[in-house]
Order: C-alpha cells, then structure tokens, then sequence
C-alpha cells in the first residue's frame, strides 16, 4: 500500500556505521527479502523504516513524501522484531488487541479482527495464555499477528520464522506470502535463510557491512552476482572461487591454462573464476580429477575433488554416493556458466567466461 | 555386575534430606531468637503488666508452653512428610498452646495497658490537671499526623523516583554519567549531618513546625536512593518492547504506561513499603523540625510516654509499642515478596 524509497540513507553512532549510504526503492505492495551477514545493518534498516531510529543522513520517502520526521506511531508500521517484542503483561489477545487500541477500532470488531489473525497463524488457542507461556515459535506467530492485524502499509519483518520447525515454516512461508498479496502490503523480510528469501521474494538485497552488494530478482542474483560477495552468499552448496590470472584470451591458474572469451579479456591481471558445484559435471574428457570426499545431501551428492585447478566441490543428482574417495574422472562444466571476478573490485567481468 | 539396592539409596537420600531439614531448621530458630525473643517479651509485657512492675514470670510461663509446641511442631515437619497430616497436627499443637497459655497465664492478661487507644485524656487521669492545655494529645492525633507524613513522603518518593529512574535509564542526555555519580556522592552523607543546614534551610522557607517540613526533608534525603533502585528496575525492561508498542500507534507516554510500568511494579511496590516504613518510624527530623510542640506524631508520642510522662509504666510503654510497630509489620510480611526483589536487583524470577 505504499512505495517506499531511501536515499543515501546512512545511519551511524560516531564512528560505529551501521548503515552506510544506501539507496533502495521498493514498489508498492512489492515483497522483497533482505539476505546478509550478521551485524551487516539489516535490523538498523528496518528500525529506520519504521521510524525507532532517525538516520543520521540521506531521506526515506513513503510514497514520494519525506518521512523522516514522522513519528513512529504514524507511519502504520507492522513490525515483527527478532526478539519478538510481546508485552508481557497482557495475554496474547490483548497483544493482539493493543495496535487497535490506538485505531480507535470498536471493541468488537477489533476482538473479531483479532481471532480472524489469530486463526490465520494458528494461535487461536492460545488467546489466553502470556507470552512467557509460549514457545518460541508460538511467539514468532503472536508477533505476526499482531503486526499484521493493523492493516500495515509497510510490513517489516526481522526473521520471522527462524524458530519454527520445517513443516511449519513451509507453511508459514505460504502463508505470510498469501496475506501479502492479499493485503498488498509492501513487505521486507530480513532472513539468513536464502531459501527462504530465494522462494518468497520478489526482489532480493543482498548487504554486507552497511553496504547493498546488489539488489535484484532471486535469479539476477544467481545467474548474475556482481561481486564475489553475492556470489559466494546466494547459493547452496557455495560457489567455488578460484584465484587465477587473465592474459588476453587465457585464464591462468597454477600451471593450468583455460581459454576465456568475452569482451574485457585483454584487461589481463588477477582475477576469481566462480564455478557453481552444480554446474560442473563429469565428462568424456576435461579437467582430471581425483575425488577426495563425498557428502551424500539427501537427493543429491556433494563430492570434494582435485583438480589441476584446485580443490573443487561439485553436485550430482544421485542420492547415493556414486565415486568413492581416489576415484579418478574428467570434470567439464559449460563456458556460459562460469563467472570472472576482478579480483581488485571484486566485481563481475560481465561477458567474460571461461572454458574448458 | 551387582544388582543395586535402589530402595536402600533411597531411603539414605530421604534420611538425608530431612536431617539437613531438621538442622537448618534448628539453626534458623538459634539465629532467630535474639530478635524475636524482644519482640515477644513487648507484647507479653503490654498484655500482662500492671501498673508498677513487669512479671517476668509471665513471660518464661509463656516460653514454657510456646517452647515445647513450637519443638514439637519442628519434629512434625521434619518427620512426617504428609501435608494433610501436618496441618492437623499443627492444629493440634496449636490448640494444645492455647490451652496451655490460657492455664498458667490466662488469669494474669489484661488490656488495661491499651486504654490509651480510647482514653483522650489519659495523662491528665495520670497526672491530674498537669498537662491541661492540649500538651500532649490523643494517640489517634500522632497515628494521624504519622500516617500523613509517611503516606505523603512515600508518594512523592515513588513519583519522583520512577519518572527520574526511566529518564536515567532510558534517555542519554548531557552530564548523565556526572548525575549518576552525584546520585551516589549523596549517599556517602548520612543525613543527620545535615541536620542544622536543613534546619536553616526550612526556617527559612518558613515550614518550621509544620508536618510540610518533616514530609519533604524525608522525601529529598531518600530520593537518591530510589532513583537507583528504580533505575534498575527500569534497565531489566527490553528496550524493544517499548519501541513496539510506539510503532503500534501509542506515544511514549501511553507506552510507558501501558507497556513499561506494568513491568516494574515489584520495584514500586517495594519502594512503597520502605517509603512508608521510613516516614512512619522517623524521629530525628520531626524532632529537630519543631521548636515546641507543634505537632505530634507517634515516635515522638512513644518518646514522651517513656521518658517524660511516667517513666515507670511499662505495660503502658509496651502497649504503645506494639500499637506503633503494627503497621511497619504488617506492611513487610504482606508485602515481603517484594522486598527480597530488591536485593535481587530487580531480576525477575
Ligand atoms: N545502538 C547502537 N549503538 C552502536 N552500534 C550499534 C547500535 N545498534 C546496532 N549497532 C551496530 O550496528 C551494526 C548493525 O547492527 P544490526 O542490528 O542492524 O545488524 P543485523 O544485520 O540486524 O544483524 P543480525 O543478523 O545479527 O540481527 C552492528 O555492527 C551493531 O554492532
Ligand atoms: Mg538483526
């Protein structure tokens, strides 16, 4: 229900920065994920968002119009605090209940309101308890509801569903989702969880250190990272970075040499070569490898080999493990999906691949 | 492998525990003694005394029957576990003591000593035309003026001392580490050092004997004190519980209502109970605040019956004594819970 955009907004405490010049600009009902280290800014972020703290330079806009010195009270801010934040000395109703005290909404509409959340996230049974005599995750879900029971224009969530178990995640995720798009409330999500942020965003901010590293679809941040900061973040198991050398249209690595194209080859000097463990795969003929671990994932396995490039972890879609450890094999994977670094900027030589 | 005898450890763990009742039991009543034995002679004194001298044979007949019941009572809790069992044999014994009490000592109680309580003019009974003037007053004139100077200092205290202890805990403002500091410097001087200053200081603003002038000078030199308590108290709220509630629309001040003081009641409450405990046993300052006697209040009421009307009376001294320490103990053994948070800094349980 509102669009949301910051400029150069940076928030410091003398010289500790927690948030250093950044600029966003989200569209109105528009659901995106903020991915990051600990410590990187992201609360701080969020806490300026909805008005607890003032940044200490650049503007925040709710629709085209400067917020930020409108008070936290009246910018109809839901906020889901990583400690959750519940008032311990009202039940979880009246948790509930307390953002509607101050809309003025009658008491029975409210009480309705109230239950109709409190059924969506599954609490419902637990109206009369405190908080002190909840679970965790039960209190992650009071929390939710009652955020969102005041209609928010922006929702704000610090990761939300980090002590839920799996199945009730799964479903929690689905659920956030739907009454967002329900509601058309613009959303942020803080998470750790890069699946999560993957399956349920729009968008995705990857930060690091108060800084956005990129900002972009879940795929523009696969297909595409544009430092080795994203790259070595998004993605499960990590990518593989390879220290190497560009000279015109080789890739030097050790004593090993692999062809590169693309425009900005004949820059030359270090660089990273990325190869995703999922792109790399056994072949005829290639790199020579010489498995040294194998760590069966489930549906897939992760196996750990020499190569005359160095150690790499590559995926195979066999839940059981296939090569045992001394193993001997080729290893092959598709220019297209390689990526090179500048290894000073560690950005993205766009266009720049190597190959086998 | 031996096969282990768990009925035998367990029946050692069991001895084990009521032994180590039994003795902490036993040194509790030995460290308790000294301060209960005084407490329980005033009251023996103020029920049994008549006019002229104090029966101490009342008091070790007394002994007599309580020693045994409360010996007995002891051995009951340490060697049968049963609840049911033990209330009834707590009501046994204390039946047992009361008939014991009413046989040796019924025949020597009385509450003659308590006629003050309903006698205006008990002074001038005493001492015939004497005091006529309205010197000395009824007791319910000094329990009243008591009251008002410990209820009205103990709610100014708690005020004070809560809004200040949130600002101190919550917002940085400039010189607050230097006022922190300047809070503790206060407490290294003991207020009575300040007694001719503050004298001065009340002469001068013209509350000399009046109850205005005791009511704020008690106020003022408690003040520093609570504020750190409250402060405490406040430091143990979530900061974030408060941003919370802001952004759910309340302003900082229905937050801190609704929000933040629910959470430090403990702390209010227990600086209630010592304000009040406070004002209602103060004596140095009502005294040095009044050139004549303006005003009365029980500790200076309980001075003059001691010292300067009869001396010698001590069922009568007895009985105001009981009177005046009623409220202070039934303040703490309601409100106990509470206090013992203070020592625990405020820490919820
Ligand atoms: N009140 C404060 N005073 C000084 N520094 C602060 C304050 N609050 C946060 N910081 C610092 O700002 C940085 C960012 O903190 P923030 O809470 O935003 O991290 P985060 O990304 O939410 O981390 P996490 O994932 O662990 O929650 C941290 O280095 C933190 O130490
Ligand atoms: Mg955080």
């Amino acid at each position: 229900m509102a669009r949301v955009d910051l400029q150069n907004v940076t928030k410091d405490w003398g010289t500790a920065v927690a948030v250093d010049d950044i600029s966003l600009d989200l569209k109105d009902g528009e659901f995106v994920a903020v991915l990051g280290p600990s410590g990187c800014g992201k609360s701080t972020t969020l806490f300026m968002l909805a008005g607890i703290y003032a940044p200490s330079s650049g503007d925040i806009r709710f629709d085209g119009a400067r917020v930020n010195d409108v008070e936290a009270r009246d910018r109809n801010v839901g906020i889901v605090f990583q400690s959750y934040a519940l008032y311990p000395n009202m039940t979880v109703l009246q948790n509930i209940l307390f953002p509607l005290r101050f809309q003025k909404v009658p008491r029975t509409d409210a009480e309705r309101e109230a239950r109709e959340i409190a059924r969506l996230v599954q609490i419902e049974n637990l109206l009369d308890r405190r908080p002190g005599q909840l679970s965790g995750g039960q209190q992650q879900r009071v929390a939710l509801a009652r955020a969102l029971v005041k209609k928010p224009n922006l929702l704000l969530l610090d990761e939300p569903l980090s002590n839920l178990d799996a199945t009730l995640r799964l479903s929690m995720r689905a659920e956030i989702r739907r009454i967002q798009r329900e509601l058309g409330v613009t959303t942020i999500l803080v998470t750790h969880d890069q699946i999560e942020a993957t399956t349920m965003a729009d968008r995705i901010i990857c930060m690091n250190a108060g800084r956005v590293e990129q900002i972009g679809t879940p795929t523009d941040l696969y297909r595409a990272p544009e430092t080795t900061f994203v790259a070595a973040f998004i993605g499960s198991p990590p990518i593989n970075l390879i220290d190497a050398r560009l000279a015109g249209d080789t890739l030097e690595i050790g004593d090993k040499r692999l062809r590169a194209t693309g425009a900005g080859t004949e820059h030359g000097g270090p660089v990273k070569l990325g190869l995703r463990p999922e792109h790399i795969r056994e072949a005829a003929t290639g790199l020579a490898a010489t498995i040294t671990a194998s760590e069966p994932m489930g549906r897939e396995t992760l196996y750990t080999a020499d190569t005359p490039i160095g150690s790499l972890h590559f995926l195979e879609a066999t839940s059981m493990p296939r090569l045992a450890p001394g193993a001997k094999l080729s290893l092959t994977f598709d220019g297209a999906d390689s990526l090179v670094f500048d290894a000073a900027t560690t950005r993205l030589m766009h266009g720049v691949c190597a190959h086998v | 492998m031996t096969a282990i005898d768990w009925n035998r450890l367990a029946t050692r763990a069991r001895r084990g525990r009521r032994v180590r009742s039994a003795l902490l039991l036993a040194f509790l009543t030995l460290v308790s003694l000294p301060v209960i034995l005084p407490f329980f002679w005033v009251v023996v004194i103020s029920v049994s005394a008549r006019t002229g001298g104090v029966e101490a044979a009342v008091l070790w007949k007394a002994c007599a029957v309580l020693v045994p019941c409360v010996l007995a009572y002891a051995g009951v809790h340490t060697f049968i576990a049963s609840v049911r069992a033990r209330i009834i044999a707590g009501l046994l014994l204390g039946g047992l003591c009361l008939i014991g009490l009413y046989v040796l000592i019924g025949a020597d109680l009385h509450l003659n000593n308590y006629r003050f309580l309903v006698n205006p003019n008990l002074i001038e009974d005493i001492r015939g035309a004497a005091t006529i003037g309205g010197q000395f007053p009824w007791v319910w004139e000094a329990f009243g003026n008591s009251l008002l100077v410990a209820l009205t200092s103990m709610t100014l205290k708690v005020i004070v001392a809560t809004l200040a202890g949130y600002y101190l805990s919550r917002f940085a403002f400039r010189g607050r580490s230097f006022f922190l500091q300047s809070l503790l410097l206060l407490e290294v001087f003991h207020p009575w050092m300040l007694t001719i200053p503050i004298f001065l200081v009340i002469f001068w603003v013209g509350l000399l004997n009046t109850l205005s002038g005791p009511i704020l000078v008690l106020t003022v030199i408690d003040l520093p004190f609570y504020i750190f308590i409250m402060k405490g108290f406040f430091d143990a709220v979530p900061w974030d519980i408060e941003m919370s509630a802001m952004t759910d629309g309340a302003t900082r001040r229905q937050a801190f209502r609704h929000v933040v003081l629910p959470q430090v009641r403990g702390g209010i409450i227990a600086i209630s109970v010592l304000g009040f405990i406070k004002g209602w046993e103060e004596y140095v300052f009502v005294t040095a605040l009044r050139t004549g006697n303006s005003y009365w209040v029980m500790s200076t009421y309980l001075y003059y019956v001691a010292e300067d009307v009869m001396g010698v009376d001590y069922g009568l001294v007895a009985a105001v004594s009981v009177f005046y320490m009623l409220p202070s103990l039934l303040l703490y053994l309601f409100l106990q819970k509470y206090l013992t948070q203070l020592t625990l800094g405020g820490v919820k349980g």
